[in-house]
């Protein structure tokens, strides 16, 4: 086996130097009765040859994804990403090292890091980030975990704009706390604040609020902000598509609480739902409950500026049962690709891409309207996702869609079984779709 | 070295996008004045050339797999086969859009359905779920279902068992799910204390959390007794499956009697650490458990004739993140298996355990070991005895820097009486004899300097791109971005 290289003659003698005859005297600790004999039922080797063949025919069952164009986005967005980014990220120092316990071996890792966390930084105007949660849903949960032991108390309420996955990744990782979770409506495609004002109080550990939120809507966060910190809740603020903090606000100058943001959209590949990455932003005063890795800066005993794995006291390693999170390897890959990712779009590429998503999306809302085949559901301000009732079949439509190498956009009814959303679609633009893309969807979509 | 941000040159690009067709569209028209910023957020310019020249000035900074030996202890770090990162990152797999009809991604969701077969012959189980994101949200999602379990079972039970030598994420994934952490320590031998679980494992408690081998590289002879315990008063078994490569093909955690299975995919099945991930945690459980396993899980319409991702059901734990897997680690796996075939597996581990036993033996009259046993894929030795000479085993980890190796994992495990000054070395199969020989020998030089110059080892590594960090200088500051005031740039 190529990726086996002690033959056997060198096991033999392996086996000698140890003091054994045999394998088996290595291993007879195990009991017999326990022991699998014979030969796994899985298939022979395959050659490298062969391998490549197999799957290579397996993914040919998925559509030609490259030139599907998709008009969906619903927490997962194609974005250009530029080629420099793939090919740095492949260097197998970045691609095949352990987590940067030992900082002497790692500073290409750790800088990296503490360069995405200042990036996040200046774009969040977050004091803190956390580089690196799995996904925005898990960080979500562990966002919800932070705000429960910093407040001391045990309710939440959250949007029920906020991604459905996110949602339920929430409520899993409440379930053994008891927490009981009010979910806020929505009034006019926005999180319904009149309702906010009525339900929060001082029991309110936190309320968590999407924006823009699954539908498309940018939410009134100032408005939330102040909502939610007259009765002492803190403010959880989830940014699933960050390609809008191009353009939008920073939630830092809202005063949010934590910041969950899915970092998905800074350069990291569809690939069928993950690994993502998510980055998690707080104040200074809330450090030490913040869960997950971060990085700081220090000094090497030459006294050059160095980079170490900091705050480490919080951790479960270190801590067991009593650490803030029990997260240990996350996605630091991805912080690297994400870090890429920014320093090639940089600040005038950040808010040109933000730029044109929003005018993109914009332009593909109004088109559809004017076909007169479609109607708005809500008058709200939107990023680049929005939803249009049809006057057609969605199914129909979605159809005519995919024969024309366009993924469709998402059905919201699978997602919110109410009556008015029946027959509307969540449509997402982002830059990978031409004006000439666009053109051809009005156009398959008035015929 | 420079931080991009400071590599800025005011007008330098580094992107390349269309051109924008929509002059007539205006920005205050999208989006409302409350909700925008009111300027560029300053990032950084720069050039495609400068980010590729200062990533390639970093990625050398660091230390991979293939620059040579990297015997990370409970780490399994193996070579990442070349063959599957380019399958992994097919365009047909990375493009494929998580929401897209079910239609368009059947070669996905093949995947998936076979690899849930594989794993499931391999371990001894009866349905994976692919969703958990690494080995500590395994756990997570492990304890989840366990906990569902005796919930609808109507059997609440509130304490969780985990011994003295487990990772730090067995207890905390606990705690996540409110479980009261007890502890059972270990015997003389550095396995489970039999009489002390026996005296623990009462109605109260779900189970036991189980490395094995342990984190001490032993295979636990009791594990029969260990199983009889626990499920005679009602608990479950919980397999951390850090340590599978001393197992394939050799002893099924499920035959085993374990309930629920997590598997480091990033660990056995070679897939790349990433630098700390993405890797993946996929869990493993027995038929009973299967209505509680995370939504949604991969099935087969034999009507249809097409792959379909499958609602678990009303017992489900619920989902434990956002779409369904990390799916390009999946591939990877799938195309390791498919790779080594059931003799390879075998012999992965079969020579995991004779390169770990080989170190051991030709190391153990220089560095003690924890245990004086044979071993699983992993040995414990320790530092100890060179304490007198003001060495600890922190400076023999960074001395070994200056020889071209990564050091072992040191310092864990860490309990007490047993084990202090841990030196925990990993040999994966893809270490050939000549590798050991050189660690061995550069092990024992390391033992004569530590004697003869201490010096040489508490001051070290001399030859790494920085030297020794000071870590309380940097908990002390919390410089945690670069635009902080007390950046050590502006002081």
């Amino acid at each position: 086996m190529r990726y086996i290289p002690n033959t056997e003659e060198q096991k033999r003698e392996m086996l000698k130097e140890i003091g054994v005859s045999s394998f088996e005297d290595l291993i007879q600790v195990i009991p017999q009765q326990l022991r699998w004999k014979g030969k796994l039922n899985i298939p022979e080797a395959l050659s490298e040859n062969e391998l490549e063949e197999k799957i290579d025919q397996i993914a040919k069952k998925n559509v030609d994804f490259f030139s599907m164009k998709p008009l969906i986005g619903a927490g997962a967005y194609r974005h250009y990403i530029p080629e420099a980014e793939k090919f740095l990220l492949q260097r197998e120092e970045f691609w095949t090292c352990y987590t940067p316990y030992q900082p002497e071996l790692s500073q290409g890792t750790l800088q990296s890091i503490f360069e995405f966390q200042s990036y996040i930084s200046r774009l969040t105007k977050m004091e803190v980030v956390i580089p690196s949660i799995y996904d925005g849903a898990s960080a979500i949960g562990e966002a919800a975990l932070m705000a429960l032991r910093l407040t001391h108390k045990n309710k939440v309420i959250v949007s029920r704009l906020l991604h459905p996955h996110y949602l339920e990744t929430l409520k899993t990782y409440l379930e053994p706390h008891h927490t009981e979770i009010i979910e806020l409506p929505y009034l006019e495609g926005l999180s319904n604040l009149e309702i906010l004002k009525d339900t929060i109080n001082n029991e309110i550990a936190a309320v968590i609020v999407q924006s823009p939120n699954f539908f498309g809507g940018i939410e009134r966060m100032a408005e939330i902000a102040d909502l939610v910190h007259t009765k002492g809740s803190l403010l959880i603020n989830v940014i699933v598509e960050s390609i809008a903090l191009g353009i939008l606000k920073a939630p830092g100058e809202f005063n949010v609480d934590i910041l969950v943001g899915n970092a998905q959209s800074f350069g990291l590949d569809l690939n069928y739902g993950g690994p993502y990455n998510a980055y998690l932003g707080t104040k200074k005063q809330y450090l030490r409950q913040l869960p997950g890795r971060i990085v700081g800066e220090t000094v090497d005993l030459d006294g050059h500026r160095v980079f170490v794995m900091t705050m480490r006291a919080r951790e479960q390693d270190i801590r067991r049962e009593k650490a803030t999170s029990n997260i240990c390897t996350n996605h630091n890959l991805n912080v690297t690709a994400s870090n890429i990712y920014l320093s090639l779009m940089g600040t005038e590429g950040l808010y040109q891409v933000s730029l044109l998503n929003t005018k993109s999306a914009h332009y593909l809302e109004d088109l559809l309207i004017k076909s007169g085949k479609f109607e708005k559901v809500f008058n709200y301000p939107f990023f680049n996702e929005f939803l249009l009732k049809s006057k057609e079949d969605i199914n129909i439509i979605n159809k005519k869609l995919l024969q024309n190498n366009f993924i469709p956009p998402l059905k919201i009814y699978d997602f919110y079984k109410e009556n008015n959303l029946k027959n509307v679609l969540l449509f997402a633009v982002t830059e990978v779709l031409s004006k000439e893309n666009l053109n051809k969807v009005v156009q398959i979509l008035s015929e | 070295m420079k931080l991009i941000l400071e590599k800025s040159v005011k007008g330098r690009i580094g992107y390349s996008l269309p051109p924008d067709l929509f002059e007539d569209i205006k920005l205050e028209d999208c989006i409302p004045g409350y909700a925008r910023h009111k300027d560029k957020k300053n990032l950084t310019e720069v050039s495609e050339v400068d980010v590729i020249r200062h990533f390639t000035e970093l990625s050398k900074l660091n230390y991979g797999l293939d620059d040579g030996f990297y015997p990370l202890g409970s780490c399994t770090m193996k070579y990442n086969p070349k063959i599957n990162e380019k399958l992994a990152s097919l365009g047909n797999f990375t493009y494929a859009h998580p929401l897209a009809p079910q239609e368009t991604t059947q070669g996905s969701l093949e995947i998936m359905y076979n690899l849930n077969k594989l794993l499931n012959e391999i371990t001894g189980m009866d349905e994976y779920t692919m969703s958990p994101a690494a080995g500590a949200h395994g756990e997570l999602t492990g304890v989840l279902i366990m906990r569902k379990y005796f919930f609808d079972q109507g059997d609440e039970r509130h304490k969780m068992l985990i011994p003295d030598s487990a990772h730090g994420t067995n207890p905390a994934s606990a705690a996540m799910a409110d479980f009261q952490v007890i502890e059972v320590k270990s015997n003389l031998n550095g396995t489970i204390d039999l009489s002390e679980l026996e005296r623990l494992m009462d109605e109260d408690t779900v189970g036991l959390m189980l490395t094995n081998p342990n984190t001490v590289g032993l295979y636990d002879e009791g594990i029969v007794e260990i199983e009889k315990i626990v499920h005679s008063k009602g608990g479950l078994l919980y397999y951390d499956g850090a340590n599978l490569n001393a197992s394939l093909g050799i002893l099924r955690p499920g035959d085993a009697g374990f309930d629920v299975v997590h598997l480091n995919l990033h660990k056995t099945f070679s897939t790349p650490h990433g630098g700390g991930g993405p890797g993946a945690g996929v869990i493993g459980v027995k038929k009973k458990f299967i209505p509680y396993l995370p939504t949604p899980i991969v099935d087969f319409d034999s009507v249809k004739k097409q792959y379909y991702l499958k609602e678990v059901g009303p017992k489900s734990i619920g989902m434990v993140r956002s779409f369904w897997a990390n799916f390009p680690v999946l591939v990877k796996t799938y195309a390791w298996i498919l790779s080594m075939g059931p003799e390879g597996l075998y012999q992965a581990s079969e020579t995991s355990i004779i390169n770990a036993n080989y170190v051991l033996s030709k190391l153990r009259d220089y560095f003690k070991p924890v245990y004086d046993r044979y071993c699983g894929h992993e040995c414990t030795l320790t530092g100890k005895e060179y304490k007198k000479y003001g060495v600890k085993t922190l400076d023999i980890a960074k001395r070994l820097m200056d020889y071209g190796m990564h050091p072992p994992t040191i310092y864990f495990p860490h309990f007490e009486p047993y084990a202090e000054e841990t030196i925990m070395v990993e040999p994966p199969e893809s270490e050939s004899k000549e590798m050991l020989d050189k660690f061995v020998d550069t092990m024992i030089k390391i033992s004569e300097e530590a004697k003869t110059n201490p010096e040489l080892l508490t001051t070290a590594p001399h030859k790494t791109p920085i030297r020794r960090v000071d870590d309380a200088l940097a908990v002390k500051n919390a410089i945690l971005t670069y635009d902080d005031e007390l950046s050590f740039q502006k002081k």
